[in-house]
């Protein structure tokens, strides 16, 4: 049957997720022969987010994205936050404008659906897409990366660069000596999340949507993540409610909380629990997520190898980016391969020009400019319970102050801020978020 | 030498099927589908033996052309040779006329390489009829050998096998002469864990697609819907068992505990009458 050659490609991509189709996709179409490698039955089958995609960065790899049907959910045409009180909701959202930009900036998708798309357009492209196969360790000769070792027998495959797109969970960027240190506790966030069907009509009811042409994405504060540093988020498909809460591996541990009774909780609370009543639960999934970003990237090239996605640690918690990131980095990556393939040069320093791309982008400045949000968030509880409590109370007050005179009622409101923080502390509060986004 | 035939099925993964509460219909929509478990323990066995008598093993089915993903399944687990058996003619076959196709298709394979043992896997999960296996034997004229565990014995030079089979109170063992037909249970046989090469070689394995237009030729009104006599009437679920009365005899007596149980035996249709029982 199959002999024993020796299995050697151009390019080995390690992972079939958002990074990893997009690397591969890239480094194919210009002529390298692709493998990538993925642990899953199929593309897609192990990968989960909240989520959201962002248009721009598809559009990066297939101008023709439209052309080609991609299975997206609803497109995102009102966005926003959240703030929950213990028993009421404050809501601060966008919709018309700037979300009806032509394309729309964002889409639900589900990622077992979509991924397995973006793979099979990476496939059409010329990439080798080998399935249900671990990566566990790296070929070197003469310390540089020529290849992987499968947990399949003879499972070498060699290749002069390996671009490594294996997700959050990163031992083998770990075991090239990339990143330093296992996946951290308090920068990494556990989300959970329940996918839970219900009739289109349902969705557009309960959720004031026009049409299946239009949809939700909603990042939930307050009273979701019992004070814990983390958010709650809502996403509409187009005939299902993603709904979930991610808290940092930290703070869960110390508070002692479960994460589904974290996520139990916050589909009980009385604002959420009528918008998903009578729905079915048909997926409960949770993930990790990279949120050290900067803090915790690791190096990203060796010789003959380059990291991209999750592994490299590419989130931004606060504007729930990540997806983007990833597939600009694999982008980034691929071109990468592509140029030292060109100067046959698969050296660290040549590789080096993948660092270089990525600085140019949104994703290097971006994740340098927000490398303290995770640190800040877990300092100042505040804006988890304090801030979004006040906001309701003060919102309340407003427009239940009637027959009463309104002196009075500011200095009630007043009241309500100071009781759970002094002026000057919370005025310290909005200066350190301001400073922190700003990246000072 | 050995040579092995299995016949294979590709099937949603009823793990993960629904059925719609309204037309009581199956949903396939975003079903993924998979090699039917039980085909895939029985390719299992025919590469086990395959291996052991230095023979090989062929693979068809018969499907639409996305089945050639399970095709390459069974070449990754060892199997030589694979058809795809696929032409819209075939459409809509039930067990008769399916069974009709594989056994033109398994003659005209056996006349090129004489088979020895032909595999099925015992049922597929999505019809559960159990049907397509002795249905091939008959036509074939051959033994068969249903809910097969257990394969103690091939011997081509002498031409006979001996295999165990289950059933409901005990386990048989049963010596049948080649070729003979078998349908298998998952005991058959362990999944093999493939090699990286021949995971790559399977993956770029293109199976041979046999149609009405060749390589063998079909009798057009033996085929699909119009060779099928099967109709069905109606599918839906079936009503969910009811939890049974519980009776303790500490409260009720032994006598009024077991003449309430057969009271209530009497009650199923048919029952009292079979017993010949005045109710």
């Amino acid at each position: 049957m199959s002999t024993k050659e020796k299995l050697t490609f151009d390019v080995i991509v390690v992972g079939a997720g958002l990074a990893g189709s997009a690397a591969a996709a890239i480094a194919a179409r210009n002529g390298l022969s692709v493998a990538m490698i993925e642990r899953g039955q199929t593309p897609g089958s192990k990968n989960y987010f909240g989520g959201a995609l962002y248009t721009h960065s598809l559009l990066e790899i297939y101008p023709d994205l439209w052309d080609r049907k991609p299975p997206l959910e609803r497109p995102v045409t009102e966005s926003g936050f959240w703030f929950l009180s213990k028993d009421g909701m404050v809501r601060a959202t966008v919709q018309g404008g700037k979300m009806q930009n032509d394309p729309i900036d964002a889409y639900v998708a589900l990622r077992a659906k979509f991924d397995a798309w973006w793979a099979e357009q990476a496939k059409k492209e010329g990439v080798f897409i080998i399935p249900k196969t671990v990566v566990v360790d790296f070929i070197r000769e003469d310390e540089k990366v020529v290849g992987v070792i499968t947990d399949r027998p003879d499972g070498e495959i060699y290749a002069p660069v390996v671009i490594i797109c294996e997700g959050v969970n990163n031992l083998l960027t770990q075991k090239l000596g990339l990143a330093k240190h296992d996946l951290k506790a308090h920068a990494s966030a556990l989300a959970v999340k329940q996918l839970i069907s219900m009739p289109a009509e349902t969705i557009n009811a309960r959720f004031g949507l026009p049409s299946n042409e239009h949809g939700l994405a909603a990042s939930v504060m307050g009273d979701v993540s019992m004070g814990l540093p983390g958010l709650g988020f809502l996403y509409t498909g187009v005939d299902s409610v993603s709904v979930g809460v991610g808290v940092t591996l930290e703070a869960l541990t110390k508070a002692g909380i479960k994460p589904y009774e974290l996520l139990q909780r916050y589909l009980n609370h009385p604002m959420i629990a009528p918008m998903i009543a009578g729905g079915r639960l048909m997926e409960y999934g949770a993930h990790i997520i990279p949120e050290g970003g900067w803090t915790t990237m690791p190096k990203l090239y060796t010789d003959g190898a380059l990291v991209a996605g999750d592994a490299a640690s590419m989130v931004n918690a606060l504007h729930w980016e990540g997806t983007n990131m990833a597939i600009m980095a694999g982008k980034a990556a691929g071109e990468t391969a592509v140029e030292a393939h060109q100067k046959r040069d698969f050296s660290a320093k040549s590789l080096s020009a993948y660092r270089a791309r990525l600085d140019k982008t949104f994703v290097m400045t971006d994740l340098h400019q927000y490398r303290n949000l995770s640190h800040f968030l877990k300092s100042r509880p505040d804006f988890m319970n304090t801030y979004p409590a006040f906001l309701n109370d003060a919102l309340g007050m407003f427009f239940s102050g009637f027959g009463k005179p309104k002196k009075q009622l500011y200095k009630d409101i007043l009241r309500s801020l100071t009781d759970r923080r002094p002026l000057v502390k919370a005025a310290g509060d909005m200066i350190a978020f301001g400073r922190t986004i700003m990246g000072f | 030498m050995f040579h092995a035939l299995v016949s294979i099925k590709q099937v949603p993964d009823t793990t993960n099927i629904r059925i719609d509460p309204e037309t009581n219909n199956l949903i396939r929509q975003g079903v993924p589908t998979i090699l039917n478990p039980y085909d895939a323990h029985a390719v299992a066995a025919a590469v086990e033996w395959k291996r052991k008598l230095n023979g090989k093993v062929t693979i068809i089915t018969m499907g639409p052309p996305a089945a050639i993903t399970s095709l390459r399944e069974c070449i990754e687990m060892g199997a030589d040779r694979a058809i795809l058996i696929s032409d819209r003619a075939f459409a809509g076959a039930d067990t008769w006329a399916t069974s009709y196709v594989l056994t033109e298709v398994i003659q005209a394979v056996h006349k090129e390489d004489p088979l020895d043992l032909i595999f099925f896997g015992k049922q597929a999960i999505d019809g559960d009829t159990a049907q397509v296996g002795p249905g091939v034997a008959v036509r074939l004229d051959l033994p068969v050998v249903t809910y097969a565990v257990k394969i103690h014995e091939v011997n081509t030079a002498e031409k006979f096998v001996v295999i165990e089979r289950k059933t409901e109170s005990r386990n048989e063992v049963i010596k049948a002469k080649l070729p003979a037909v078998m349908t298998c249970e998952k005991e058959i046989a362990d999944i093999p864990y493939a090699s990286l090469p021949d995971l790559v070689y399977s993956l770029r394995y293109e199976p041979e697609v046999w149609t009405t237009e060749g390589p063998i030729t079909f009798d057009p009104a033996q085929l699909g819907l119009k060779g099928s006599p099967t109709t069905v009437f109606r599918t839906g679920t079936p009503e969910k068992h009811k939890a049974g009365e519980v009776l303790k005899t500490a409260e009720t007596g032994v006598d009024v505990a077991v003449k309430t149980a057969f009271d209530k035996i009497l009650e199923v249709e048919g029952v009292a009458s079979m017993l010949g029982v005045q109710r």
